[in-house]
């Protein structure tokens, strides 16, 4: 390919990662259209983009799933280029096709690559072909049922039902029982529907203490696929990561150049290029092949913080045609890095959804802190989305020093008017399971089953706490001061 | 907007914020909301019109399947009603042994924090 450079670029997502897509665009003096649904007026990446366009109404099978509207969407924006961030369709191989065949540079792998790796099913032959160890599974045609409850018993229960088109937590349950299979399989069938658009699941051992590893690889226009080391996502909660980190702490050398190796290897023979993940699950020494993201990973940051690298910013570059990685110099990670994703989500009552209006919202500056983040003040959290509205990011020496800063980090943090699970990350990461550093994907199941304890406030944060009100109260003085200063009074007499 | 107030003298820097009608505090490292304790009486809590029993919504979000019908009898932990909220599903299961009197929404229906989804009647001791 002939490097071309970029100019323009249209952003086919909303919140934390347009925003991240639209400051490595502007490091490089590349304009953005944010692609948008009706009700992501109030976000802080349209108040960042050098465009807007609506491309339909809060429902993302009308907006953000629509491939048609993101297409016309970045022709009218004058846009030479799509990046899809994660999720919605960032790992549709017809939207690549479709940015394709109007012109547009899909800011991705092809299309090909696509449905060889990110589609599951292909990933594992090919996997078994390069002699890549996976976990026993069903990955076949047949959709039926009674064919797949009859496939879960073959396997054996415990097993794992999945997206075959997905990721995030989305359209996967463990099926415990024979008798609980059918209803939870139609259950992920719904939700690989509404979230992916294709309702093609598959079956999967379900290794009860394995952790969760994975390979950031990326290939970049020179042709080789470069490896950018290990994240380790074991602390999840229904298959959705909250916590990572980079790199994992239970990897041993050898075992790390191995998964390694095996993750550059399936992502070179599919001709791979841009960012990818090679996820695998880790257990009594051994690894089994998961699945392979085709895109940006929500954790990419805590790669970026130990490698020392702009994997958006390498992903234009790559679009543009040009190389990224020297492999003449190699890339030693550093330090240890953690993320935790912020949800929206009232953590006393067992993580429902909490919407509304973002009040004050604070991320103090310090060494070695690093926020993404979507929202500000006035900004509504709706139940359209999901409830992710922040990320933060800390970077230390030691991964124990990360840990402690990281609680710091979340205490100074302020999120006012919805419910943010601030209080249970700083649970997990006081838990001597995690500090040890050997927790598996059952950790929350084991440990955070139930919904933490409601806040006791003590008696100093109850005489602040009226104190406050009694402030907040409007007085009758305040109701005339506000009356004196309406902006019609005053606009007048400054004339 | 506070950034401190003044408790016996000595002064304490806090922030706090009032959003929607409700007060929102940060102090030392933690965040909670303030509620009166003499508004509470009168709270939407208590005006809740579900009974011990029925199945609220507990966030907003669409109804996505009705597994049970009016007349049919749960048993403690079965599934009722399945929601989405947020592209995650969430099943809404019976907290005990009854009958459903009414199912309160529509297959596919938007509802509300706080919707009574089922009413059921619960079943009394030493009835079969």
């Amino acid at each position: 390919m002939k490097p071309q450079k970029i100019t323009r670029i249209a952003i086919a997502n909303r919140g934390e990662v347009a925003v991240r897509i639209i400051k490595a665009c502007e490091e490089m003096g590349i304009e953005t259209v944010l692609l948008h649904s009706e009700v992501d007026m109030g976000t802080r990446a349209y108040r960042m983009a050098t465009k807007t366009i609506c491309i339909g109404p809060a429902p993302t099978s009308e907006s953000y799933l629509n491939i048609q509207a993101n297409i016309d969407g970045a022709l009218a924006g004058g846009a030479q280029a799509v990046h899809p961030g994660f999720g919605f369709l960032s790992e549709n191989a017809d939207f690549a096709q479709a940015c394709m065949d109007a012109g547009l540079i899909f800011i991705g792998p092809s299309p090909k690559a696509t449905r060889t790796l990110g589609d599951k099913v292909n990933c594992k032959a090919l996997a078994q072909k390069l002699g890549l160890p996976l976990v026993p599974g069903y990955q076949g045609a047949n959709q039926e049922l009674k064919h797949l409850i009859h496939e879960a018993e073959r396997i054996g229960f415990p097993c794992i039902v999945k997206a075959a088109a997905g990721g995030g937590g989305r359209g996967m349950k463990v099926l415990r029982t024979k008798e609980e299979a059918g209803e939870l399989i139609e259950s992920a069938q719904r939700e690989a529907q509404s979230a992916f658009g294709s309702a093609q699941v598959f079956l999967e051992k379900y290794l009860d203490r394995a952790k969760h590893i994975e390979f950031q690889i990326f290939g970049d226009a020179s042709g080789k696929v470069h490896n950018l080391f290990d994240r380790e996502c074991s602390v999840q909660r229904r298959h959705q990561k909250i916590i990572e980190e980079a790199i994992s702490p239970s990897l041993t050398p050898e075992t790390r150049k191995k998964m390694g190796e095996a993750a550059c290897l399936i992502a070179e023979s599919a001709g791979y290029q841009g960012a990818g993940t090679v996820e695998f699950l880790y257990q009594d020494g051994e690894f089994y092949l998961l699945e392979v993201n085709t895109r940006l990973q929500v954790e990419h940051p805590v790669t970026e913080m130990v490698v020392g690298v702009d994997l958006v910013k390498a992903q234009i570059l790559t679009a543009q045609g040009e190389p990224v990685f020297n492999s003449k110099n190699p890339m030693i990670p550093r330090g240890h890095s953690i993320e935790c994703r912020l949800y929206a989500e009232n953590p006393y009552l067992g993580g429902v959804p909490s919407t509304g209006v973002l009040g004050k919202v604070e991320w103090p500056e310090g060494p070695g802190r690093r926020y993404e983040y979507g929202f500000e003040e006035g900004d509504e959290i709706t139940s359209f989305y999901d409830p992710m509205i922040a990320k933060v990011i800390v970077w230390d020496e030691t991964r124990p020093r990360a840990i402690q800063k990281m609680i710091r980090v979340l205490k100074d943090s302020v999120v006012f008017g919805v419910h943010t699970n601030i209080p249970y990350l700083i649970e997990i990461l006081s838990h001597p399971e995690f500090v040890s550093g050997e927790m598996t994907t059952r950790f929350i199941e084991k440990h955070f089953s139930e919904p933490l304890q409601v806040q006791v406030l003590t008696e100093q944060e109850k005489q602040i706490a009226e104190e406050v009100a009694k402030q907040l109260a409007p007085t009758a003085a305040e109701n005339r001061i506000i009356s004196e200063t309406s902006p019609f009074q005053t606009f007048w007499r400054g004339i | 907007m506070i950034t401190q107030v003044t408790i016996n003298g000595k002064t304490i820097p806090v922030l706090a914020q009032k959003v929607k009608g409700q007060i929102w505090i940060h102090f030392n490292g933690r965040t909670f909301q303030y509620e009166d304790e003499s508004k509470k009486k009168f709270g939407s809590q208590s005006s809740q019109t579900g009974h011990a029993g029925d199945i609220l919504a507990p966030m907003p979000g669409k109804v996505t399947k009705i597994l049970k019908q009016a007349g049919d009898s749960v048993s403690k932990g079965e599934a009722v009603i399945v929601m989405e909220a947020m592209k995650m599903e969430y099943t809404l299961k019976s907290d005990g042994d009854g009958v459903i009197q009414k199912i309160g929404c529509k297959l596919g229906e938007q509802v509300s924090l706080g919707k009574v989804l089922a009413h059921i009647d619960p079943k009394k001791e030493g009835q079969a």
